[in-house]
């Protein structure tokens, strides 16, 4: 890969631990909270004396009557952080705070100290949008060298870091054609190439994989790999927990606004296990199923609910799944309906199960 | 790494927005429509000698004699020499001022009625709300939201290109249109382009303005032009005096004066000095490019996404 993007920061050895850290104490100390976000924060943090790369301090943001994000706290240091969630779960509203597009109703968000919305902070930030638009009448280069020339770059200065942030995405041998002619995958390149143009501390990318073909993701999720050895801080929004995995452990899924967990995929599951999950199951024959149900090992408790309903409270939701379907099929029990009663959790089951929830 | 100038960034991003002005969108094509279109108007105006007095009807109207018909016709007064000497001279000046007329005329039906209430207005509308209101609608605002720019100088940045394009636009077409109307037409640019300056920069501001605040900015300016500008600007009394149009008027009137044109009814109309109106439509400028800078400042925009 060429070398454009050379370490400015002598700390940032440390900071990477520092997030080794902030993971594992992540595992330790946060539970799937529905009334609660996440927060990632161990209390040492606040007397570090180099900021985090990037920090949401109890953000929340509202579009008119509908809440976007809700008192989310998150704090990000050189590496990738995945994120992930349904359509409107907030992870764009998440991801266009980070990048200084909006500005909370409550708490702040800082990148490296300076307030997102200010253009100090926009400085450290390559982002990535979803959106799909571009100077359709320039070529892919011409448009990556203008935004080089935006940032302030001289005309040579900005020629140079165009050709290398193109061939790193991909595109330098096909970049002077109009990019009203190009594919998406095409673009998602030309948009990643723009990202990393002037060098970025935080680089926000929004659904950067979408219309890319297998050979390009391979691609890119090298690049990012380089990047983050580099000290870059990567904040990558998916739908599909499974291309996030190939990319990273660190994972936060989003639901209703909140961070319902972050963590490694293996520490979510943990949670997950250790959480009881309330599961409203409907049946004809409520009493003999709840008595069957109360054998079962991860059964906590069975409450009968109104109607047919019973509200059963399980621990190992995998586990109890799976002996769920075993106990319908060996009792011949009929279940009209299932639903998980815990939204953020529910979210999470939804991905780490393989059936997103919407 | 190399350092970054934001005078750079900055003196580039006008260079970019004067290049990204310049791609004629609809508005613009109606814009030299209408150049054509008033152009070709005049133009045969002017071939027809129609700026004079001579063709107009005494007594107004239709069917009446021709009033350089009925100057040549006045027949020879009874009486004495002097009474005699005194009609010649009479005559001579009701045919100066049948000739001379031509700017008066000029003014009242092409540069106050036309040019100002609506040219002036759509064409500065044309390239002042696609500055912003344009990047919104094409979803493209968000790469120079994403820029180490301060906002303030984003915007300013777009009301410079769009001055740029709108005083040629405006000054070029109101030259052209001049020169089109001939003798009459000619005196006319000399004595009111700087009205049509300090319009242009008081209307570019607030319809730059608009385009900050409105999705759709150019159908909010348009229904401000023809309301505001068109009805309000013509009404007596003190409500005229929020139409930017009423202050070019003054400062067009002003110029003016000594040919004789005036407003219709001067204490209906009740003109303010050319000072004065200088100096409102520059601070309309001024409040307006402030005003827009905060809005553009504080704005989050939901629909670049």
């Amino acid at each position: 890969m060429p070398d454009i993007l050379e370490s400015s920061d002598p700390r940032r050895g440390n900071r990477a631990l520092i997030q080794a850290h902030d993971v594992a104490q992540t595992g330790k100390n946060d539970a799937i909270d529905a009334a609660h976000s996440v927060a990632t924060l161990p209390s040492s943090l606040a007397s570090r004396p180099a900021p985090a790369t990037l920090l949401f301090d109890q953000v929340s943001k509202w579009y008119g009557p509908v809440i976007g994000l809700n008192e989310v706290s998150l704090e990000l240091c050189p590496g990738i952080t995945g994120l992930v969630g349904a359509n409107g779960s907030g992870k764009t509203t998440l991801m266009r705070l980070a990048a200084g597009h909006l500005r909370p109703d409550l708490g702040n968000v800082r990148v490296l100290g300076h307030d997102s919305w200010t253009h100090a902070a926009k400085r450290y930030i390559g982002y990535c949008p979803d959106t799909d638009t571009f100077y359709e009448e320039m070529s892919g280069r011409q448009f990556v060298e203008t935004m080089a020339r935006l940032h302030g770059f001289s005309r040579l200065e900005s020629r140079r870091r165009t050709e290398t942030c193109l061939e790193m995405a991909g595109m330098a041998g096909r970049a002077d054609r109009c990019i009203r002619g190009y594919s998406k995958g095409m673009r998602q390149r030309i948009k990643m190439a723009q990202a990393l143009i002037h060098d970025p501390e935080l680089i926000i990318l929004d659904e950067p994989m979408s219309g890319i073909d297998p050979v390009g993701r391979q691609e890119f999720i090298q690049l990012f790999t380089q990047l983050a050895r580099r000290g870059k801080c990567l904040l990558v929004s998916s739908h599909e927990l499974q291309e996030l995995e190939k990319l990273t452990d660190q994972i936060a899924v989003m639901a209703r606004g909140r961070i319902a967990a972050v963590g490694t995929l293996a520490q979510i599951r943990d949670l997950l296990d250790n959480h009881p999950l309330s599961i409203l199951v409907a049946t004809d024959n409520p009493r003999s199923l709840a008595g069957a149900l109360l054998h079962l090992p991860d059964v906590v408790g069975v409450e009968l609910g109104e109607g047919e309903n019973l509200i059963v409270r399980a621990r190992n939701p995998r586990g109890f799944f799976r002996a769920l379907t075993q106990l319908v099929l060996e009792e011949s029990c009929e279940i009209r309906h299932l639903e998980t009663l815990d939204d953020s959790a529910q979210a999470i089951l939804g991905y780490l199960l393989g059936t997103r929830q919407a | 790494m190399t350092s970054a100038s934001p005078w750079k960034a900055w003196l580039y991003l006008v260079w970019l927005c004067l290049q990204r002005q310049a791609r004629a969108h609809q508005l613009v094509w109606i814009a030299l429509g209408l150049l054509a279109l008033t152009t070709a108007v005049v133009g045969l105006n002017t071939l027809g000698g129609r700026w004079t007095m001579n063709h107009w009807r005494f007594p107004r109207g239709g069917g009446g004699t021709q009033l350089a018909v009925w100057v040549e016709g006045m027949g020879p007064l009874p009486g004495s020499a002097p009474a005699l000497a005194l009609q010649t001279a009479l005559k001579g000046a009701a045919r100066s001022i049948l000739f001379q007329a031509g700017l008066s005329i000029f003014s009242n039906w092409v540069v106050f009625s036309v040019f100002l209430s609506f040219l002036l207005p759509i064409w500065s509308l044309s390239f002042a709300t696609d500055a912003i209101g344009g990047e919104r609608e094409a979803r493209t605002l968000v790469w120079l939201l994403h820029q180490p720019l301060p906002r303030p100088g984003i915007y300013l940045a777009k009301y410079i290109a769009v001055l740029f394009y709108s005083l040629a636009f405006n000054l070029g077409g109101f030259a052209l249109i001049c020169l089109v109307g001939g003798r009459a037409g000619r005196p006319a640019f000399s004595l009111y382009w700087p009205g049509v300056v300090c319009a242009t920069l008081a209307f570019s501001a607030l319809f730059h303005l608009m385009g900050a605040c409105f999705r759709r900015a150019a159908v909010v300016a348009l229904v401000y032009s023809f309301f505001l500008e068109t009805v309000l600007a013509n009404m007596p009394g003190y409500m005229k005096r929020v139409s930017i149009g009423f202050y070019t008027r003054c400062m067009m009137f002003d110029e003016a004066q000594k040919f004789g044109i005036q407003p219709e009814k001067p204490y209906i109309y009740l003109p303010v000095g050319s000072l004065t109106a200088e100096w409102v439509l520059i601070g309309i400028t001024a409040l307006s490019l402030g005003i827009g800078m905060m809005v553009f400042s504080r704005s989050e925009y939901h629909d670049l996404n």
